[in-house]
C-alpha cells in the first residue's frame, strides 16, 4: 500500500516542476479505480512476497523459539499430522491477507478518483479474481520457502535474516548479472522472483524495469511456466520441511 | 542405524511393564554418548524415580520414551507400543524439560490447543486446571505466570489425556521449598490406582519421598535399579570411637560382622544387626575403647547413590 499508492500519491501532488512533462497524467491513471488491480499486483512479488517469507518464517520458526513443538508432537497426532495442519492453516490464512490488500487498494484508488474529481471506473470481476488467486500463488511460494528456512534453522531470527538476504540479494544479484552472464540468465528462470513477475506481467501489471525496489529486468516466463515454478516451490519447500520435520530429533527448548 | 521395535502387545491383555528397554543408546557423535545401553523396566502403577546428576542421559531418554528422538540402537517399548506412535502418545502425559506454551494465549486456551492435537474433549480441561490448582489464574497469558505456575500448567497439560503412563522431567525445577511440597504430594496422588509415574530428577532426597523404585543413571548408563531398601544399605551401626584403628580390628573379628568403614576420620560404619548394639558396645568398653556415639545409620539415597557410582568407577 505504501509504495503502490500513498508514495506514488504523494509525488503526484507535489511539486511537478520536479518531472518529467505528462507524467502527472501517467501517475494519476495508475492510481485510479480501473487500474487497481494492475497496480497492486506490481507490488506483490517484491513487497508481497518478502512479507510472505517473514510470515511463513514465524508460522514454524515461532514454535522452535518458543519450544512448543515438544508438546505438539507429544499429543497423538504424528509430526507429519501436526505439520500438514500448520500448512493448510497458512495456506488459509493467505486468502484474507491478500483480500485485505485488495480491498484497501480498492478504497484508496476509489478515494484518490473522488479527490481528484476523476471517474470512477471498476475492473471486471474476473480481472479481481484473477489477480486475487496470482498473488495468493506468490505469497504461498515465498512462505514456503520462509518454512523451510525456518525449519531448516529451527527458529525466527536466522531464519529472517537468511530469507531476506536470498529474497533481497541474492535473487536480486543474479537476475541483475543474469544479462550479462549466460550461467545466471538460465539460472535466474528458476527463482521465485522471476516466476512472481512474469505471472502478474502476463496478467496486464506494469513491472518497473529501472533499478530500485519492485523492479525486475530479466526475461519473463510464460503464464503456464510461472505458474507450475511457483507450485513447484510450495511442493518442494513443502516436501523438504516435512522430511526434515520427520526425521530429525527434537531436542531441547530454543 | 540398527534400532529396532518390538512388536505391539495386545491391548486386551494387562502390561506388568509399561516401560521396557533393551540397550538403548543415543550417540551424537563417536565421543558424544548421551545414552548408553540402558535397560530399565517400570512396573505398571509405580512411581518410578529416574536420577542421576545433570547430563545423566535422564532427559535424552525421556525424549526417546516420547518419540521427539530416536535412539542410535537398542529397543523400547512404552504401554507395549512403538514410542512416538499415535496410539502409545493418546496414552502417555509427558512434562519435557521447562513447560513451554504460546506466550500470548491464555493458560486454558493453551490446553485447548493440545486438546485438538490430542483429538479429546475440552471438558478434561476444568477438572485438570483445578487439579494443579490453576483455575483462578486460567484465564491470564501464559507469559505472565510465574515459574511455579508454569510448572503446573505443564502438569495439566501432561494430564489432559487422563493418561496411563505420566513423564515428569524435574517438575520441581524452580520451584520455591512449599511449591516442591505441593508438586511432591501433588506427583504422589497423580500416581494412584493403574497410572504410572517415571519422574526424574538430580535431587535424590526429592525421590526418596515420592517414590517407589528408583533408577540410578550415570554417564548414560544405569548403574543400579531397584527399591529403596535395595540402594540403601541394610541396617548399619554407626559407632565413634577412640582409637577407631583398635575399634574396627575388635569388631571386624567378630563373628557375623560384614563390611566395616572408617569415615570422617573417627567414625565406623559396620554392617551388622542392630541387636549386636549392646555386645559391641561391651566389646569395646572392656578393651578400654572410649566409645561416644553408638546408634543406627540409616543411608540416605544419596550416599548410596556416591556409593554406588564410585564403586561403578565414574567421577574419577
Amino acid at each position: 500500500m505504501l509504495f503502490s499508492y500513498l508514495l506514488p500519491y504523494f509525488a503526484f501532488t507535489s511539486d511537478s516542476n520536479f518531472r518529467p512533462r505528462g507524467l502527472d497524467k501517467v501517475l494519476l491513471v495508475e492510481l485510479l479505480p480501473q487500474n487497481f488491480v494492475n497496480n497492486i499486483l506490481a507490488s506483490f512479488p517484491f513487497f508481497g512476497g518478502t512479507i510472505a517469507l517473514i510470515i511463513g518464517v514465524l508460522f514454524l520458526g515461532s514454535e522452535y523459539s518458543w519450544g512448543t513443538l515438544t508438546y505438539a508432537f507429544t499429543q497423538r497426532a504424528s509430526r507429519l499430522k501436526v505439520f500438514g495442519g500448520k500448512m493448510a492453516a497458512l495456506g488459509v490464512v493467505l486468502v484474507p491477507f491478500v483480500a485485505l490488500v485488495f480491498l484497501f487498494a480498492f478504497f484508496a484508488s476509489l478515494f484518490i478518483a473522488v479527490r481528484e474529481g476523476q471517474a470512477v471506473e471498476l475492473p471486471p470481476l474476473w480481472q479481481v479474481v484473477r489477480a486475487l488467486g496470482a498473488c495468493w500463488l506468490i505469497m504461498a511460494a515465498w512462505s514456503s520457502v520462509g518454512v523451510m528456512i525456518a525449519v531448516l534453522s529451527r527458529g525466527t531470527a536466522l531464519a529472517i535474516g537468511l530469507g531476506i538476504i536470498y529474497a533481497l540479494v541474492i535473487e536480486n544479484v543474479i537476475t541483475v548479472f543474469g544479462k550479462q552472464i549466460e550461467l545466471l540468465s538460465s539460472l535466474s528462470k528458476f527463482l521465485v522472483r522471476t516466476s512472481g513477475y512474469s505471472l502478474i506481467y502476463s496478467l496486464g501489471a506494469t513491472v518497473q524495469s529501472e533499478a530500485g525496489p519492485g523492479s525486475f529486468f530479466g526475461d519473463y516466463l510464460s503464464v503456464a511456466r510461472s505458474c507450475a515454478m511457483l507450485g513447484g516451490f510450495v511442493v518442494l519447500a513443502l516436501v523438504i520441511s516435512a522430511a526434515v520435520i520427520r526425521w530429525r530429533d527434537v531436542v531441547g527448548n530454543t | 542405524m540398527n534400532f529396532e521395535y518390538t512388536s505391539i502387545a495386545r491391548k486386551q491383555h494387562a502390561i506388568s511393564f509399561v516401560i521396557e528397554t533393551n540397550g538403548l543408546t543415543k550417540r551424537y557423535r563417536p565421543d558424544v554418548v548421551a545414552v548408553n545401553g540402558l535397560d530399565i523396566r517400570v512396573k505398571r502403577g509405580e512411581v518410578y524415580g529416574f536420577v542421576g546428576p545433570n547430563g545423566a542421559g535422564k532427559t535424552t531418554t525421556l525424549r526417546i520414551l516420547v518419540g521427539l528422538v530416536r535412539p542410535t540402537s537398542g529397543s523400547c517399548e512404552i504401554l507395549g507400543g512403538k514410542p512416538g506412535s499415535p496410539d502409545t502418545l493418546s496414552r502417555v502425559g509427558a512434562l519435557i524439560e521447562t513447560p513451554a506454551f504460546y506466550p500470548y494465549l491464555s493458560g486454558r486456551d493453551n490446553l485447548r490447543v493440545l486438546s485438538r492435537l490430542a483429538g479429546i474433549d475440552f471438558s478434561r480441561i476444568e477438572p485438570v486446571l483445578e487439579e494443579v490448582e490453576l483455575a483462578g489464574r486460567a484465564d491470564d497469558r501464559f507469559k505472565t505466570y510465574s515459574l511455579g505456575m508454569k510448572q503446573r500448567l505443564g502438569i495439566a497439560a501432561a494430564m489432559l489425556k487422563d493418561p496411563e503412563l505420566l513423564i515428569l522431567d524435574e517438575p520441581t525445577n524452580g520451584l520455591d521449598p512449599a511449591g516442591m511440597v505441593e508438586m511432591r504430594q501433588l506427583i504422589r496422588q497423580l500416581g494412584h490406582g493403574d497410572r504410572t509415574v517415571l519422574i526424574s530428577s538430580h535431587l535424590m532426597g526429592e525421590l526418596e519421598q515420592i517414590c517407589d523404585r528408583i533408577g540410578i543413571v550415570k554417564d548414560g548408563r544405569l548403574i543400579k535399579e531397584g527399591t529403596l531398601e535395595e540402594l540403601r544399605h541394610g541396617a548399619r551401626l554407626r559407632i565413634k570411637a577412640s582409637p577407631v584403628d583398635r575399634a574396627r580390628d575388635l569388631i571386624g573379628a567378630l563373628e557375623g560382622v560384614g563390611e566395616v568403614q572408617t569415615v570422617e576420620g573417627d567414625v565406623l560404619l559396620v554392617e551388622v544387626g542392630l541387636s549386636r548394639s549392646a555386645e559391641i558396645n561391651r566389646l569395646l568398653v572392656d578393651d578400654g575403647i572410649e566409645v561416644s556415639e553408638l546408634c543406627a545409620a540409616q543411608d540416605s539415597l544419596e550416599s548410596a547413590f556416591l556409593s554406588l557410582t564410585e564403586e561403578a568407577g565414574f567421577g574419577k
